[in-house]
């Protein structure tokens, strides 16, 4: 995998009135995870999705690098995933049908995803809008390495989890990090890894 | 601007197997199967333009319109209805995404012109098939007698192309504001008006009589400017 | 220096109103002294147009630098553009109200200023619909450009129209082949004058906006009441 890092420095965004993020900064480098922490309405989310690309910040700097060179928006997209509570997929579309459809569109073919699938244990052939929110969660993480992303963006990643969920997917984090790819983890609830690039606490 | 990407694979760690007219056509597979799966356009549409034609043919009255101001009328009726009934039944393609929340993963896996351009080719056949739908039922409730159906048929073309491809821009901007119901005929109508007076225009011609001449070619240029502005301006209301 | 081209400013438009009466004859074929609206009526439809061109050309500027103050521009100049528009629209009526009995004709000019009313308002809806200023800035900068596409085929449409669709041919002041030259200068001076207006407007509107934002920014902050 390529050495991608991340950078991000003063970041500020508002939401009308209310100042979410003020001069949030960070670093990570590959095969580190950056964990976020902070109350509800802390700015965990909002900061994920500025990394993301979702959201703009007013202020500040994201850089993504590899091997020194910046990477344009483009080029971001393609090496990020991301996973996050109000992601959803099609609901009129199978699980498979959901991969396949994302696999096209980034342009790569769906076998990372499908084999995510195997080892989370989701069968392929339900409708995504049947799956209950534990399945959809499982569901959320094939997705996000689908195009085998070099860089992991989670948003309460093991939420709705049961304890083999938590542990399948913990464990594709941990391969993750061990090929060299970085992460930025929110509400990392109980997450024990030796390779971590540092706490950002976002309350105040 | 429509460009067929491909990376080398030193660029990236994953392969490129497919281009971006995959991609397009993949977008519109998508929407054509949920599409089929919940019947939801179809039937707006559908039911939408079908009402019109009844409220419009009851309110003309049993005996119908007679030939001389029919001629006049009906072009505008007939377009009227399929422009309401777009308005009706088009904005979904991208509203749905942003309401059911799927827009998200779009945002991060789509490429914004291939997005557009699925987009784009989903709507025209929706309104292909509403002019397919309407046409016939329209010319024959209201007892028209077209003079020229090439010239028809080819005005329904360009103008449904133009109708769908204003109808998709426009809708990927009001999908991501509030109220989006009315707001989408408040900005789609001034930005269709020309191609409205252009295609009444064409299609009174056809019904009476008379060639295309210079309004066929200022669609022609309608059409093309949209899409060149629709391809430029995508991006930049798709990506924050 | 701005006191002074407010001043300037105000002698100009003054010189401008005093011509308007008292140095430029009737114009010939209009009722009375009707024909003196085309002093006013004529230049406050070309600053509602340079609002609308204006409005395009800051929308581009903000897509180009994301500088949210180009963003206030375009959105004050859609503002006055509208204000200018519906004040050329009602003394346009008015003329027509007594050169032609009827408020309305759907002559071409007065079709165009009601589309580009039709854009504004819907603009201003656009912008009113949308709360994050980022995204606020963004979608009204890509409606703007939209707009600036699809105007001009309205001007090639419309002049083919009013002989098809209407019968009686409707006379325009501005085709006069002939013009008085003296009408002609306080036209072209009126012209300026609404033009300099709307600029100087358009920058007082600016800065008060700015001012109302950094208001409400304090507040926020709990500075002041």
């Amino acid at each position: 995998m390529p050495n991608t890092t991340l950078r991000f420095e003063n970041l500020r965004r508002r939401f009308g009135r209310l100042s979410v993020l003020e001069g949030v900064s960070g670093e990570v480098a590959p095969g580190q995870a950056l964990l976020v922490t902070g109350p509800n309405g802390s700015g965990k989310s909002t900061l994920l999705r500025c990394l993301a690309g979702l959201l703009s910040p007013e202020k500040g700097t994201i850089e993504y690098r590899e091997d020194e060179k910046v990477l344009e928006t483009e080029e971001r997209r393609r090496r990020v995933g991301y996973v996050a509570p109000d992601l959803a997929l099609y609901s009129e579309l199978t699980v498979a049908e959901n991969l396949e459809f994302f696999a096209r569109i980034r342009r790569t073919g769906p076998e990372r995803g499908f084999e995510v699938l195997d080892r989370l244990g989701l069968p392929t052939d339900r409708m995504a809008g049947a799956l209950s929110s534990g399945m959809r969660q499982r569901l959320r993480w094939a997705w996000a390495l689908l195009h085998r992303p070099q860089v992991l963006l989670l948003d309460e990643p093991f939420q709705n989890l049961d304890a083999g969920g938590e542990q399948g997917t913990r464990a594709l984090l941990l391969e993750h990090l061990d090929r060299g790819g970085l992460a930025v983890v929110a509400n990392p609830s109980n997450l024990e890894i030796d390779r971590v690039a540092g706490h950002l606490d976002l309350g105040r | 601007m429509l460009q067929v990407t491909s990376t080398s694979a030193a660029e990236t760690a994953l392969p490129l197997r497919f281009t971006w007219l995959s991609e397009v056509v993949a977008v519109f597979v998508k929407d054509w199967r949920c599409e089929f799966r919940t019947r939801y356009a179809l039937n707006t549409l559908a039911l939408f333009a079908f009402t019109t034609m009844v409220v419009v043919s009851i309110s003309l009255g049993p005996i119908g319109i007679d030939r001389a101001r029919g001629t006049k009328v009906l072009p505008v009726l007939l377009w009227v209805i399929l422009l309401f009934s777009v308005a009706a039944g088009l904005p979904r393609a991208f509203v749905q995404e942003e309401e059911s929340q799927t827009a998200t993963a779009l945002r991060l896996s789509a490429t914004p012109s291939a997005l557009f351009c699925g987009k784009l080719l989903y709507c025209l056949t929706l309104v292909g098939a509403l002019e397919l739908l309407v046409t016939p039922v329209f010319v024959t409730l209201m007892n028209l007698e077209v003079v020229s159906p090439a010239l028809l048929a080819g005005t329904l073309a360009a103008g449904g192309y133009g109708l769908a491809v204003g109808s998709t821009l426009v809708a990927a901007i009001i999908a991501q504001a509030r109220t989006k119901g009315t707001l989408f005929s408040v900005l789609a109508f001034p930005v269709l008006l020309p191609l409205l007076l252009l295609v009444v225009e064409l299609t009174f011609n056809a019904v009476a009589g008379g060639g295309g001449g210079v309004a066929l070619s200022q669609l022609l240029l309608y059409d093309a400017s949209v899409t060149v502005a629709g391809l430029m301006l995508f991006p930049v209301v798709w990506n924050p | 220096m701005k006191t002074i081209s407010a001043w300037l400013l105000w002698l100009w438009v003054s010189l401008v109103i005093v011509g308007a009466f008292y140095y430029a004859p009737l114009a010939e074929g209009f009722q009375g002294g009707s024909s003196r609206i085309l002093f006013f009526h004529v230049p406050m439809a070309w600053a509602s147009f340079a609002g609308f061109i204006a409005a395009a050309v800051w929308s581009v500027r903000y897509l180009m630098t994301r500088d949210l103050r180009h963003d206030r521009s375009a959105y004050v100049a859609v503002q006055l553009g509208l204000v200018f528009g519906v004040l050329a629209t009602i003394t346009g009526a008015i003329w027509a109200r007594i050169e032609w009995g009827a408020y309305w004709n759907w002559d071409p000019r007065q079709t165009s200023i009601l589309i580009s009313l039709l854009f504004y308002g819907a603009y201003l809806a656009l912008r009113g619909a949308v709360e994050d200023p980022e995204k606020r800035a963004r979608l009204s900068a890509a409606y703007a450009i939209l707009g600036l596409v699809v105007t001009p085929f309205l001007y090639w449409i419309m002049p083919r129209l009013t002989f098809s669709l209407h019968p009686e041919p409707v006379v325009n002041a501005e085709g006069k082949p002939k013009m008085q030259s003296e009408i002609l200068q306080v036209l072209m001076a009126s012209g300026i004058g609404f033009t300099a207006l709307f600029f100087w407007l358009h920058n007082l509107q600016t800065r008060i906006q700015a001012l109302a934002e950094r208001k409400s920014a304090a507040r926020e902050q709990g500075y002041g009441s």
